[in-house]
């Protein structure tokens, strides 16, 4: 019938391990959902309101919001630059062995988070936009490079083998035939990258890589709750509105590859 | 000489066909300016031959020469020259779908042109009116700058044509190159590939499904059947009986420009270039002879 051994076993073990680690961590949640603590909440709530609206703190929040873009587009650009680059031997157009070595350099990039290049780099840097850019770079270069060698590996060859059977060189052959075959593949990986990269480019700020990031941590650090609501409605607004964009900027790519 | 095969033989060393042989001790040979008509059922070893012309397979057996040399034995710098000079019409062209149709007839010229003017020219064409030109001479003027994917099948193959003429090479080879076409326009490809062939003195082979365009248009008709060569004869000389024979494992009609689905292989963009397929008459049963 609905009887079931194991499965109570299973959940049984579940909620022992639930009640373990409550007990582990000394986490009590009725001091969560208590009155006392609810009031607590209302007014750390309520010193983030209002958010600071003078001219002059708007005025600081735009420039950090056009740094944090800053920090987004150029990271990109150079991810894509430079994974285009390693795509080439990812993708064993040089051999076998660089075909291993840069799938592993790629690996080796990707794996690490942005936020942990962001914190080498600005050991590295300095404090700044600069860290930050090189960060997002660095592991953007990882993904997209993984992804450009997969659209490589699965373009026809017929294209620039018929090019380079008439004569062309191997690279003008690959301008002519294989790029136009995967172009708008590599586009929308690139910009679906950079979508990715301005939301991750608001939180680098807090290792001190720039933008609003960083602009938010330092006011929480001063506990300027009033300036860093103003900041975090700037980032709320910033990833809603780079949304839209890439929704439309999708929706005319759709139409326009038929 | 515009090239000479010596007893070439092919066994495929890889893919599905691994082990397979392609063709059987064929040894044909061409002056300059000659104009050479493949024919033979699927499967004969038409394409497979046009690309040991066109240097981009080597035979497993026999000697080879294009153009005076033997491609095998080049350095990679001479077998580029080598290959500028030999131009190759593909069935299906190889052309990104995206690819403006001015840019896809240019890429005949990359082999040739130094590399900045090729690079050059994906952003904005070096040469315009030559383009035209030979668009013009396949009554596809007008399409210069649309994009291949929005050109029917018929239309592609003339880009491929164009291309290739564009390229100007010494040796025109061409597999299938009217096989989407409707009949008018078939007439008219190969009509323009004989012109370039007598005006410039160069070399014209074909292979071709459809044997009354080989039998109309081309002095020299060769047969081949399971990789063998079968004939080698002026058109005069192939009779019905001879066609039969060449046939005769296929079916009991004889193949023709007007009855032969197309069978498009590339990306499946190609369709037919005869208004709602309106034109064809469906292959009759095959019937034993």
């Amino acid at each position: 019938m609905g009887f079931c051994l194991q499965c109570w076993l299973t959940l049984l073990l579940l909620a022992l391990l639930v009640w373990a680690s409550f007990a582990y961590l000394a986490l009590d949640l009725s001091r969560l959902f208590s009155l006392e603590s609810g009031r607590g909440m209302l007014q750390f709530i309520l010193r983030f309101f209002p958010p600071d609206t003078s001219a002059q703190f708007l005025r600081k929040i735009a420039g950090a919001t056009l740094e944090t873009l800053a920090i987004s587009a150029i990271g990109t650009l150079l991810a894509a630059g430079a994974g285009l680059l390693l795509a080439l031997p990812a993708a064993g157009r040089l051999g076998p062995v660089f075909k291993a070595l840069t799938r592993f350099l790629l690996n080796a990039l990707r794996s690490v988070p942005e936020l942990v290049w962001a914190a080498l780099m600005v050991l590295a840097a300095g404090l700044g936009p600069f860290a930050g850019t090189l960060a997002l770079a660095l592991h953007t270069s990882g993904v997209l490079g993984r992804l450009y060698a997969e659209s490589l590996e699965n373009a026809p060859p017929e294209p620039a083998q018929s090019l380079v059977e008439s004569g062309a060189p191997p690279a003008l052959a690959f301008g002519y035939a294989t790029l136009p075959l995967i172009a708008p593949q590599l586009l929308s990986y690139s910009l679906y990258r950079w979508e990715m990269n301005i939301r991750m480019a608001t939180v680098l700020g807090f290792v001190g890589a720039g933008g609003l990031g960083q602009m938010l941590y330092y006011e929480l650090s001063l506990l300027h709750e009033a300036q860093a609501s103003s900041v975090i409605f700037a980032m709320l607004a910033l990833v809603v509105f780079v949304d839209a964009a890439s929704a439309w900027v999708r929706r005319r790519q759709m139409r326009a590859g038929g | 000489m515009s090239f000479e095969l010596d007893r070439i033989g092919l066994i495929h060393s890889n893919g599905q066909a691994q082990g397979q042989r392609a063709l059987r001790a064929v040894s044909i040979s061409a002056a300059r300016g000659e104009r050479l008509a493949i024919i033979g059922p699927s499967g004969a070893g038409k394409t497979t031959l046009l690309r040991i012309l066109a240097t981009s397979i080597r035979p497993t057996e026999g000697r080879v020469s294009v153009l005076g040399t033997n491609p095998w034995q080049l350095s990679s710098r001479e077998l580029r020259r080598l290959r500028s000079g030999v131009g190759f019409i593909h069935q299906a062209p190889p052309i990104p779908p995206r690819q403006r149709v001015i840019t896809a007839v240019i890429a005949g010229r990359l082999g040739q042109w130094p590399w900045w003017k090729s690079a050059l020219s994906l952003i904005y064409p070096a040469d315009i009116a030559g383009p035209r030109e030979q668009l013009a001479r396949l009554d596809l003027a007008d399409r210069l700058f649309d994009r291949c994917d929005r050109l029917s099948g018929g239309q592609l193959q003339r880009v491929g044509v164009a291309r290739v003429l564009y390229q100007r090479p010494d040796l025109l080879l061409a597999d299938e190159p009217v096989s989407a076409m409707d009949p008018a326009l078939a007439d008219l490809t190969v009509g323009q590939l004989h012109a370039e062939a007598q005006s410039r003195g160069v070399t014209l082979v074909a292979s071709l499904h459809a044997v009354d365009i080989a039998l109309r248009w081309f002095p020299r008709v060769i047969g081949l059947k399971a990789g063998e060569l079968v004939f080698d004869l002026p058109p005069a000389k192939v009779s019905e009986s001879v066609l039969r024979d060449l046939y005769a494992s296929e079916t009991g009609v004889l193949p023709s420009q007007d009855n032969q689905p197309f069978h498009a292989s590339f990306e499946g963009y190609a369709t037919d270039d005869t208004p709602g397929g309106s034109g064809q008459v469906p292959l009759a049963p095959p019937r034993v002879i």
